[in-house]
């Protein structure tokens, strides 16, 4: 009942988002292709962070000197 | 003014045989004017004192949704953009009109932001205009199913009809949009007269005795000395205003002010300046600019100058302050042109408009001009003032000499609907339906405000604007208050400010108390759904209790 509870809220929440990027004035294909580019920057903004989270925390540290 | 306040004081206590004698002369029962008797005072009697015009309120929506509506916007427009550019290339075929092969290189015609926004924008959620509709627009009605199969460009209907859908955009203020037929048998037997088509202008054979009777008595019914009416409502502002000014002459006219009142304007060739909605100091400084400097190059005083105001804008449900339009009026010697189409028959008291309800005669607006579409029920317009004016607009106006006059039974139901509203039918369902009206109406706005939507415009005015802002719920709010069987007008951009789309309803004494709880109810639970209950201020719904302990400092 938790999955089916959960699975309602994600699809309200997705409702949400249509209604409010007006994706939901769109046609199907259209919001594909705008899911897919949304996805596609958030993936390599992630990737990104991933790649060098660990090197600008240990500049950041290293610039306030608490780590040498 | 000074009399209401005398009576004030003598509250209880035993008035004074004098005054006793002044007090029956003066008292009105209904409003009801014999043409000549033309009452001095604020049209107030004893019990009606003077309305205080409650605020109108136009709260601004939080800072996050201005942002997301013009995002909103911006997602749609560039996928706009993206689809022209496959319509140009060829790869989708383009439904709407374009130019032929052998005028592609003159200048283009459907390439301006109206047709694109036409185009990429309403066509996407064109199904919730212009519904048809089987059956009388009364407090419910029927509205026949139609589906789309290629995204809004062409529709087919399915043969079935959504029956009893409530009625919350139709402009039947009063409910005479009924076809009871023992209410129309006037009508009838006026048809059974005069027929129905009169083939002729007023000027040449089409003036008939029904007509006249209809203009004395819309002369009566709003307490001044002349009327005349005209078939189609829009055509009395475009047409007349013409007639009233020409070039020389000013017209101050409001922000929105709507647009048969633009196009007489601008027809007419008179100076057209605009003041911000219902705002009196931008009014007032056009005012002292226009007699300073008088007309533009020769510097000439103006003919003449016309302030156009509305009594109820439609789209923002305001009031007009008249009170203090007139008070500058009078001050800087203009003419005033009163425009009411909403609030005629749906404001004051005992339904007699704007004038009424703010307690100020009638006299004093110059022209007053309404329409008979919304609170009576039928199709047309008047003008009313004085008589020397209205004689004037008879032979001047080209509505009244080139329009065909209005239809019989038309007339027949506009003279039904005053006699009922005035009382004079010797039934009390006139009174009781402007009551009904102005109980409904603060009924439905006030519980709007407690649920947490913005509303805007003034506590009585019957015409309720609801701001949705983003495209996106504009469409999903109008659909899914179809499916839960309410027919509700929702309104975008060209008509309204691109971020303040809305849905706008009209209240309807014909509405019961029922049909309103059931619409409350699903605006609460689609309002929670689709979230666009944007207000800030929410007031309790239960007021206070009386604290007890504060009784011995009260009295």
């Amino acid at each position: 009942m938790a999955l089916g509870d959960a699975w309602k809220q994600l699809s309200w929440f997705y409702y949400q988002y249509l209604l409010v990027t007006a994706l939901y004035m769109l046609e199907p294909w259209e919001r594909t292709i705008f899911n897919s580019l949304l996805v596609t920057v958030a993936a390599m903004a992630i990737y990104t962070g991933y790649v060098f989270m660990p090197q600008h925390i240990m500049a950041i540290l290293h610039y306030f000197e608490v780590v040498q | 003014m000074i009399r209401a306040d005398e009576h004030h004081l003598r509250n209880g206590t035993l008035k004074a045989h004098s005054d006793q004698k002044q007090q029956g002369s003066n008292s009105l029962k209904n409003g009801f004017h014999v043409a000549g008797k033309v009452q001095k005072n604020a049209n107030g009697d004893s019990f009606h004192q003077p309305r205080v015009r409650g605020e109108d309120s136009f709260e601004e929506a939080p800072m996050y949704v201005a942002v997301l509506t013009y995002m909103g916007y911006g997602i749609v427009i560039l996928f706009g953009y993206f689809r022209d550019f496959l319509r140009a290339v060829g790869l989708e075929k383009c439904h709407q009109a374009q130019e032929r092969e052998e005028q592609k290189d003159f200048v283009p015609l459907y390439q301006d932001f109206e047709n694109f926004y036409k185009r990429n924008l309403y066509m996407r959620v064109r199904d919730n205009w212009n519904r048809p509709i089987c059956s009388l627009p009364g407090p419910v009605f029927d509205v026949m199913e139609r589906v789309s199969d290629d995204y809004n460009w062409t529709f087919r209907l399915t043969g079935k009809t959504i029956e009893n859908v409530i009625n919350m955009g139709s402009y039947n203020y009063l409910g005479f949009a009924e076809n009871n037929v023992d209410f129309l048998k006037t009508v009838a037997e006026e048809t059974r007269q005069y027929g129905v088509g009169v083939c002729s202008t007023r000027q040449e054979l089409g003036n008939l005795s029904i007509h006249e009777n209809l203009e004395q008595l819309v002369a009566e019914f709003l307490g001044v000395e002349s009327a005349m009416a005209f078939g189609m409502g829009f055509a009395t502002n475009s047409m007349n205003i013409p007639a009233l000014v020409g070039k020389g002459c000013l017209i101050l006219s409001d922000e929105l002010n709507h647009t048969s009142l633009i196009l007489g304007a601008r027809l007419s060739g008179a100076t057209i300046r605009v003041f911000k909605h219902n705002n009196m100091q931008s009014l007032e400084k056009l005012l002292k600019e226009a007699i300073c400097s008088g007309q533009p190059r020769t510097h000439r005083g103006w003919k003449k100058i016309l302030i156009m105001v509305e009594g109820i804008y439609s789209m923002e449900g305001s009031l007009v302050r008249l009170p203090e339009i007139l008070a500058l009026k009078k001050k800087y010697k203009a003419y005033l042109y009163l425009d009411e189409a909403h609030s005629i028959g749906a404001v004051g008291p005992t339904g007699r408009g704007v004038t009424e309800h703010f307690g100020v005669d009638p006299n004093e607006v110059d022209v007053l001009m309404g329409t008979f579409t919304k609170s009576f029920g039928a199709a047309g317009g008047y003008i009313a003032g004085k008589k020397e004016l209205v004689d004037y607009l008879r032979s001047h106006s080209h509505s009244a000499m080139y329009a065909t006059a209005m239809s019989p039974p038309v007339v027949e139901q506009i003279i039904r609907a005053i006699k009922c509203i005035m009382g004079v039918d010797g039934t009390t369902e006139g009174q009781r339906r402007v009551r009904q009206l102005s109980e409904n109406t603060r009924y439905l706005r006030s519980r709007l405000k407690e649920m947490g939507f913005i509303v805007y415009g003034n506590q009585d005015s019957p015409v309720v604007p609801l701001l949705l802002y983003l495209p996106g719920k504009v469409g999903e709010f109008s659909r899914a208050m179809l499916k839960r069987k309410i027919g509700v007008v929702v309104v975008g951009f060209p008509a309204t400010p691109i971020a303040e789309a809305r849905a706008r309803f009209c209240v309807s004494a014909a509405h019961t108390r029922e049909m309103l709880d059931k619409v409350l109810q699903n605006l609460d639970e689609l309002g929670d759904h689709i979230r666009v209950k944007f207000s800030r201020r929410r007031p309790s719904h239960r007021q206070e209790l009386y604290n007890e302990t504060d009784f011995e400092r009260d009295s």
